[in-house]
């Protein structure tokens, strides 16, 4: 799952395993709704929330669950790698995990985008399945509830007879699970859709699905942009009863220090590459073949449109030993133009802190040698390597 | 093989535990047969030969050549691929049991005592401190060693304990109550699995096996404190020092580790920095082909990047690049581990919300290290260039000035910003709730910073021809010498000057200095033949062919640019085809403004070295004293072959130098040349002296972690036939010191509430050395600070006496050490390594670098190399 792997060896009844398939079913909502709030109940291993972390879109995760424990295992897979530094999100992230009942009532799950109840209904007994809709619809009361149970309708295609694990308290057929569904929507003003995964082999489909899904959408009222809109401090009662476990934040280009080095970095590498054509321009006259475009050579990521506008902006130009860039040069390259939508003006003030501009601040000076064909001559004069 | 000894042969082989063999005093994997041929390439030490610390081309810090290891970061045992640490092994080779001299004793006496303080910290445990040790076997078996771990940690029995679990080998602090423990678990599927805990052994705290697992402890505890491992060394991203000029930035951490000292137990750590580069290798490719165009782009690819171990931006996961598969593209499929089929453009998408901005690209191939050593099946993982970034620095960009003078810049620390870390590390362990606790549960006490004394040797008098000077700074006595003659210099009177038809005026200028300058040394240097020719390095080279004969004394050639072609061809050349001493200078150099006189001046110096002059001298009470420096580097092109330097003194004043090198394959590992040369040193005093040397003592550099076995039983014998076979009667007496400049002790002295380096000359060879009561690891070794830090903090150079027949005192040993870090030519003044270990090292460089071919015998006698 991490990397992807060149091997195949076991057979499945699902491809891909029907856990997978509620992920799935989970990050395409995602991916169609740009959530930016979102709360998977009863998170178990953490698996979810781990996949949920790559959208670009979701800005705040957090878990609940009644065995999470600290330390243990989800901590590393949820904390920022060594690559969430180097490249930076856009926007901000923070992981929370919290340790306690879903139907708890805690101010800190209110105001959500989205709440995730995968396969933890059934694991409720009948006192907290009761609270359960007036907690989650009616307290937390997200734009959107996604609820998934076994569908036990599918249960005789399996060799067990009884339920899917130990823990399950019920397992509900179609009609069943669509009944609750209908009167919680119908309480607390949501519309409910009835999905699946896990598709029932050839010749039974009048089973339905394996695990039966039902997404919840929030009825709108009428200004309901303003009150996402609200802190949610003013708007809730403050009441915790879940124990944090475990919070992490993740380095974004929404934090100033992350944005400038960003920035900074990309320029660079938009200025060395103008420097190593410049610097080989006269070799390349003597008959060099000029690489040919869509063969298997990287081309920076560009297109054709955007190297033509490249070229025509101001030209990078050198005086004795130093080499400059116009940052109008500068913000033709795609990636340097996002970062600073397009501003020289912001361009010239953070790159002013990281590299070295020219006198009038219209370009970015850099030392013109070129470190491949540079070498240190110990020969003269360079005492002998005294410091480390 | 019994059903029980295959499981414990099992265990061995993934575990440290196989350290547990090291207590028969030899390395368990190595052969013991006295005589081991000179290919058989010890298969433990496969890794040796890739550190950084074998390659003599590193000079610069570990922390900017961090190795980044691919292992996973949870923290067990079989990291390192189940092999036993290298640096471990050489704790376990004994050297001191059979020098008698030092036995009792191997601690100086001469010198200044002062205080000092380490980057050291004491450990202290219960005395009747036992670890216990387990192995658990499942039923059914399972494949993932991270199931087997949740599995075993969620028990009840063992939730309060404190463990440590690699998936099959358990320690443990407390015993558990009987022999054999049976549990049963569940997986998340249902599925029980019977786990069976059975003792294997107890150890005690002295046992190498229990270092490793305080190590492990340690390693977690730092993770605790929100550090990232990446390799060895722990790091904190979120205090990043950032260089975008070169597209890197540097995490500050530590290089820890936990061992045992003379006395006791201590924990050690080390400032690091992790430098990581903010260039993904897809953007590294453009950058190749850019430079070398299409017609090679291919193959300067695989030639840059094959071995590069790299970091994918999604998974935190490192992986070395075995291949790279440029039939595949981002647009087509591969089988998930369910076997459906995706683009990897999809995969990407889906799974981690990443567009791909080049459809072109090839895939990195990586071979996966099975985990399970009896699968045979090789795994491979696909990796997209523009999702990895390159890890540490390349050999090309440790050359480059700039960069390294930035990241020096970041990374240097003074001593006291170095205490100040140190500090605040020793009280986040302390002050940590998770990290105390852990530290409970284990039964360990996290001590105080160390302190002991050192000793500061008398400083040396330099000796010129008609003076004595006493420098009033070791670190550089350039000033001190100024209008003193030098010993000796060979008059220069037939050479000649190659330079560009642009830089007559600077050569002109330049050499009038040079001849003012010589004159006041006492070097004559008479005018030259000037040849002028065109800009480019196949010029140069065919004036050296048209104008160089035997007879020219030196060539020196005045080089418009530092363009390697130009110093490679010329270094070649005059060094093995046509042997005649060369110089090189730089155009800009010589017009440096206002440096010219020093300019020339080092130049006239390295020149009066290049035909056999001496400079100067330190008193050398022993007589009849050969030392020897020796030192091995990678071949830059070829990776497959080294370069072995060595260089004798061939007179008692220790002025005069016999240097030899010869290029021999990696597999051989271990000079292989050394009776050669060492018979051809041999032969060359005795032509200067009509006698032999009574005492040889070599300083051997180079040596990787976990060769100290090796050279004991190959090295050393070569060296000691030679000095016998030398004389009939009685033979030159040996000594054998290792010397180590990357060690992770550091020593500071307490001035007025601040710590600075301690003085030149300090020599430490107590409680932060090697132990010595325990038998079986008995080092006769010590530290000795001989090179000044400008800004930064000292690192002490490590001295290992591995063979000692001469039976000098240990004061002896200390003060002949830091009398040979004098004698550099190159540099007036102390060096970090005794001279003849420079001398290897700078000749080991210029060939491995520059010549790649053995330079020719009829320059052995002078220091052409400087």
């Amino acid at each position: 799952m991490d990397h992807c792997e060149v091997l195949s060896k076991k057979v499945i009844e699902f491809k891909p395993p029907v856990y997978e398939q509620r992920y799935y079913f989970v990050k395409n909502l995602v991916n169609q709704h740009g959530h930016k709030k979102i709360a998977d109940l009863g998170f178990g291993d953490a698996t979810l929330l781990w996949m949920l972390k790559y959208h670009r879109c979701v800005q705040y995760l957090v878990g609940v669950d009644i065995a999470a424990k600290p330390f243990e295992w989800g901590g590393g897979r949820l904390s920022p790698g060594v690559g969430s530094y180097i490249i930076p999100r856009e926007l901000d992230l923070t992981i929370t995990l919290y340790r306690g009942s879903a139907v708890q009532k805690d101010s800190r799950l209110c105001g959500f985008d989205l709440i995730t109840c995968i396969e933890l209904i059934e694991h409720l007994d009948s006192e907290d399945l009761a609270k359960f809709p007036e907690v989650v619809f009616g307290y937390f009361s997200p734009g959107m509830v996604v609820i998934s149970t076994p569908n036990s309708e599918f249960n005789p295609l399996f060799p067990a007879s009884t339920f899917r694990d130990p823990d399950h308290r019920f397992e509900w057929n179609r009609k069943q699970f669509q009944m609750w569904a209908l009167d919680v929507a119908k309480l607390y003003h949501y519309s409910v859709e009835f999905s699946g995964v896990g598709d029932p082999p050839a010749g039974a489909e009048h089973v339905g699905y394996c695990t039966q899904i039902g997404v919840f959408q929030k009825n709108r009222a009428k200004p309901t942009e303003s009150s996402i809109s609200e802190p949610e401090e003013h708007v809730y009662e403050v009441v915790s009863f879940l124990w944090e476990v475990y919070t992490t934040s993740y380095p974004s280009l929404q934090q100033s220090k992350y944005f400038r080095f960003t920035l900074s970095i990309e320029a660079v590498k938009s200025i060395d590459l103008m420097k190593s054509r410049f610097l080989r321009g006269p070799r390349r006259k003597e008959g060099d073949r000029v690489v040919p475009l869509g063969s298997c050579t990287p081309q920076d990521g560009l297109t054709e449109a955007q190297r033509a506008e490249i070229e025509q902006s101001p030209k990078p130009y050198s005086v004795g030993e130093k080499f400059y860039v116009p940052l109008e040069r500068l913000l033709a390259y795609p990636k340097v133009n996002l970062l600073v939508a397009g501003s020289t003006e912001k361009l010239r003030t953070v790159l002013a802190e990281g590299l070295r501009l020219n006198g009038d601040q219209t370009a970015v000076q850099v030392e013109l040698v070129d470190y491949r064909t540079q070498r240190l001559f110990d020969e003269h004069l360079v005492s002998p390597a005294l410091e480390s | 093989m019994s059903g029980r000894a295959r499981v414990r042969a099992r265990g061995l082989a993934r575990s440290p535990s196989a350290a547990e063999a090291g207590r028969t005093c030899a390395p368990p994997s190595r052969s013991r047969s006295p005589s081991p041929s000179p290919t058989s390439v010890d298969t433990g030490n496969n890794e040796a030969s890739s550190t950084s610390s074998f390659v003599g081309t590193s000079r610069m810090s570990q922390s900017c050549q961090d190795v980044v290891s691919s292992g996973d970061t949870g923290c067990t045992f079989t990291e390192r691929g189940g092999k036993i640490r290298q640096d471990f092994k050489d704790l376990s080779v004994c050297t001191r049991e059979k020098l008698a001299h030092v036995r009792d004793c191997k601690r100086g006496s001469s010198g200044v005592p002062v205080k000092l303080v380490a980057n050291l910290f004491s450990l202290d445990l219960p005395l009747d401190w036992q670890l216990y040790q387990y192995h658990v076997a499942y039923v059914p078996d399972i494949e993932s060693r991270r199931l087997r771990i949740a599995l075993l940690y969620s028990h009840k029995a063992l939730s309060n304990k404190a463990k440590a679990f690699d998936g099959a080998i358990l320690f443990l602090s407390q015993k558990l109550e009987a022999k054999v423990t049976e549990l049963s678990s569940e997986t998340s599927r249902g599925n029980t699995v019977k786990m069976t805990i059975t003792l294997t052994g107890e150890l005690p705290a002295s046992s190498p096996v229990c270092t490793q697992v305080f190590s492990i402890i340690f390693r977690k505890i730092l993770k605790k404190l929100a550090m990232y491992q990446i390799g060895r060394n722990f790091y904190k991203p979120s205090e990043p020092v950032e260089i975008p000029q070169h597209k890197l930035s540097l995490w500050p951490g530590f290089a820890i580790s936990v061992s045992q000292f003379e006395s006791r137990l201590l924990f050690t750590a080390d400032v690091s920095y992790k430098v990581l580069r903010n260039e993904t290798v897809l953007e590294f490719m453009a950058g190749i082909c850019q430079e070398t165009g299409m017609s090679c782009f291919t193959q300067m690819c695989e030639k840059q990047l094959l071995g590069l171990v790299v970091l994918t931006r999604y998974n935190n996961k490192t992986y070395r690049i075995d291949d790279i598969d440029w039939s595949v593209k981002p647009t087509h499929t591969f089988r998930k581990k369910d076997g459906t089929e995706v683009t990897y453009v999809d995969y990407y998408k889906q799974q981690y919300d990443i567009t791909l901005s080049d459809l072109n690209q090839p895939v990195l191939v990586s071979l996966l290290k099975s985990k399970r050593n009896d699968s045979t099946e090789a795994r491979v993982a696909h990796l997209i260039p523009e999702l990895c970034f390159l890890t540490g620095l390349t050999r090309q960009a440790t050359t480059d000035f700039q960069l390294m003078k930035a990241v020096a810049g970041e990374t240097r620390l003074s001593p006291m910003g170095r205490q100040q870390r140190l500090a605040r590390l020793a009280d986040d362990i302390q002050r940590n709730k998770d990290a105390r606790f852990e530290l409970e549960s284990w039964g360990l006490h996290f001590g105080c910073q160390m302190s002991l004394t050192g000793r500061v040797l008398p400083s040396e008098k330099i000796l010129m021809q008609d003076h004595v000077c006493q420098p009033g700074s070791a670190a550089e006595w350039s000033k001190d010498m100024r209008n003193c003659k030098i010993l000796s210099a060979q008059s220069l009177n037939k050479w000649l000057i190659i330079c560009s038809n642009r830089d007559e005026k600077v050569t002109e200028d330049f050499l009038h200095c040079l001849r003012r300058v010589g004159s006041s040394m006492g070097f004559n240097v008479d005018y030259p033949k000037i040849i002028k020719v065109q800009e480019n390095p196949a010029a140069f080279l065919s004036a050296l062919q048209r104008h160089v004969d035997p007879n020219v004394q030196l060539v020196m050639c005045i080089l418009p640019s530092n363009q390697k072609s130009y110093y490679d061809s010329i270094k070649k050349y005059l060094s093995s085809v046509c042997p005649v001493p060369s110089q090189c200078a730089l155009t800009r150099t010589l017009n440096k403004q206002g440096m010219v006189m020093s300019i020339a001046t080092k130049i006239a110096m390295q020149m009066a070295c290049k035909l056999g002059g001496e400079l100067w001298a330190v008193e050398i009470p022993l007589k009849s004293l050969m030392v020897v420096g020796i030192d091995v580097c990678k071949d830059e092109f070829n990776k497959g072959m080294v370069v072995v330097g060595f260089v004798a003194s061939i007179n008692p004043g220790i002025t005069r130098w016999f240097s030899r090198c010869i290029l021999q394959r990696t597999t051989t590992d271990v000079a292989d040349c050394l009776k050669v040369f060492m018979t051809g040193a041999l032969n060359r005093w005795h032509r200067h002296n009509c006698s032999l040397p009574a005492r040889v003592v070599v300083y051997r550099d180079g040596v990787g972690d976990g060769q100290l076995q090796t050279l004991l039983e190959y090295e050393v014998p070569q060296l000691l036939s030679s000095v016998t076979e030398a004389s009939s009667n009685t033979s030159a007496k040996l000594s054998v010191i290792v010397v180590r400049k990357k060690c992770t002790p550091r020593f500071f002295t307490e001035m007025n509430r601040s710590v600075q380096n301690p003085p030149l000359g300090t020599v430490v060879d107590s409680e932060a050395t090697r132990p010595e009561w325990q038998v079986l690891f008995e080092k006769y070794d010590f530290y000795l600070i001989s090179q000044a830090a400008g800004q930064g903090t000292v690192t002490p150079t490590h001295y290992n006496v591995i063979y000692d027949d001469n039976g000098l005192k240990p004061d002896h040993m200390q003060r002949l050490t830091f009398k040979l870090c004098h004698l550099y030519y190159n540099w007036p003044g102390l060096i970090s390594i005794p001279a003849p270990c420079q001398y290897a090292h700078k000749l080991t460089f210029l060939v491995a670098q520059n010549i790649h071919k053995e330079p020719s015998l009829e320059l052995a006698n002078s220091l052409f190399y400087l």
